[in-house]
């Protein structure tokens, strides 16, 4: 009987530290995390919708029912990305992810100059190389500085009524995400 | 990537020869198949209880770090490197993209003012003041927080551009099956809802302004049982 017991405590012991191993292993394994479904429908620097609008069920859960969303996976080891959004719409929000999923940065239309969507994602040793000679075509564009080498590109826009569905659309199909280099 | 990959893989490979010439030495010695037992029956809990435990802790809505406002429940962390290890996983496993400090907050409400389970089949009445924000959104929802299906033409989402105000700004909304006057939100079916409200760029996503807000209440007016 006490061999029983000491088994089961054991057992409860052994739980706790399978439990801590399994929940720390799940984001290293995981295979239906946002890159692995962004991934699975498009390729890199692919700026593709996240929302059931385009048709199809929605890659990743893009939570409210009222904003359009679009994402594009990047690596910054080949070089910096640089992602344009033409067009004027109520709200728009952008976030940087990086592989697992953790939002690294994030801004909205009120940072951007004129609201205008312009953005480059580097390095830290790739913004050092750039400020030496700052190009005059990216004078404009907001700078996010990331330490990772793939990650994700989430842009956010608010659809206030179905009015503006075409709008928003137009807006996050014609959003570029282009490997930039210099 | 590759760099982490190859000493995780080598280490698998380690222990497997160890393993090996103990189980040699032990099976032959021993006849007892109590010690079998009892060694499957520790091995069992340790794996069944440790992933169980996992899978429930991830499938539950409430977890650590959540800040509760009335009925409301807001993760201000999820998706950050400083969020727990359940939100991590949670993260990971449904392949959510949470909302930056930018981009805005959302809270989820599960049960109403009085303490029970949201239901589709009940008609609720929102009330009261809402947070500084560029503006809101509020849905119902399913289990796994996507907007719940109704038959009517309109979504059931609202949001602060088009609802209509009381004299001191608060905003009353019905939620129900049968159309309301004033702000209408539709909901339908049976099963358990979720609402779901959403500040876009607002201040009360750095961590410092959750301290003292309030949000509205979530009154039961009567279930189409």
């Amino acid at each position: 009987m006490r061999r029983l017991l000491h088994a089961i405590l054991l057992g409860l012991l052994g739980a706790g530290v399978v439990h801590i191993i399994v929940l720390l292993l799940v984001p290293e394994f995981s295979e239906r995390d946002a890159w692995s479904r962004l991934a699975m429908a498009s390729d890199l620097y692919r700026m593709t919708r996240l929302d059931a609008e385009a048709g199809g069920t929605p890659v990743v859960k893009s939570v409210d029912p009222l904003f359009y969303a679009a994402a594009c996976r990047f690596d910054l080891s080949e070089g910096m990305v640089r992602i344009k959004a033409p067009g004027n719409v109520p709200f728009w929000s952008v976030s940087v992810y990086d592989r697992s999923g953790h939002n690294i940065y994030s801004f909205n239309d009120h940072s951007a100059t004129g609201r205008v969507l312009d953005s480059i994602v580097l390095t830290p040793a790739q913004m050092i190389e750039i400020r030496k000679n700052l190009p005059e075509e990216l004078q404009g564009a907001i700078f996010v500085e990331a330490p990772i080498d793939e990650g994700m590109f989430v842009i956010r826009s608010f659809v206030p009524d179905d009015s503006w569905k075409p709008v928003v659309s137009r807006f996050l199909e014609q959003s570029s995400c282009e490997l930039q280099d210099f | 990537m590759l760099a982490q990959a190859i000493p995780q893989r080598s280490a698998c490979h380690g222990p497997l020869p160890r393993d090996i010439p103990k189980r040699h030495s032990s099976f032959p010695r021993l006849l007892m198949l109590k010690n079998a037992f009892l060694t499957l029956l520790a091995l069992a809990i340790a794996i069944g209880g440790g992933g169980g435990g996992v899978w429930h802790a991830l499938k539950t809505q409430d977890g650590i770090g959540a800040i509760r406002i009335g009925p409301w429940t807001a993760f201000p962390d999820i998706g950050t490197q400083a969020a727990d290890p359940y939100s991590k996983a949670r993260v990971a496993r449904e392949g959510v993209l949470a909302l930056g400090q930018a981009e805005g907050l959302s809270f989820v409400a599960e049960r109403d003012s009085g303490g029970e389970q949201l239901k589709r089949q009940c008609a609720y009445e929102i009330e009261g003041g809402f947070p500084t924000a560029r503006f809101w959104t509020l849905y119902a929802a399913d289990q796994s927080l996507g907007v719940i299906e109704t038959d009517k033409p309109r979504l059931a989402a609202l949001q602060s551009y088009q609802v209509l105000r009381q004299p001191d700004n608060s905003v009353v909304i019905s939620v129900g099956h049968r159309p309301a006057p004033g702000n209408w939100l539709p909901s339908d079916g049976s099963g358990r809802m979720y609402f779901v409200l959403t500040f876009y760029d607002t201040p009360i996503a750095s961590s410092t302004g959750l301290s003292d807000i309030t949000l509205p209440q979530i009154l039961k007016v009567g279930c189409n049982a």
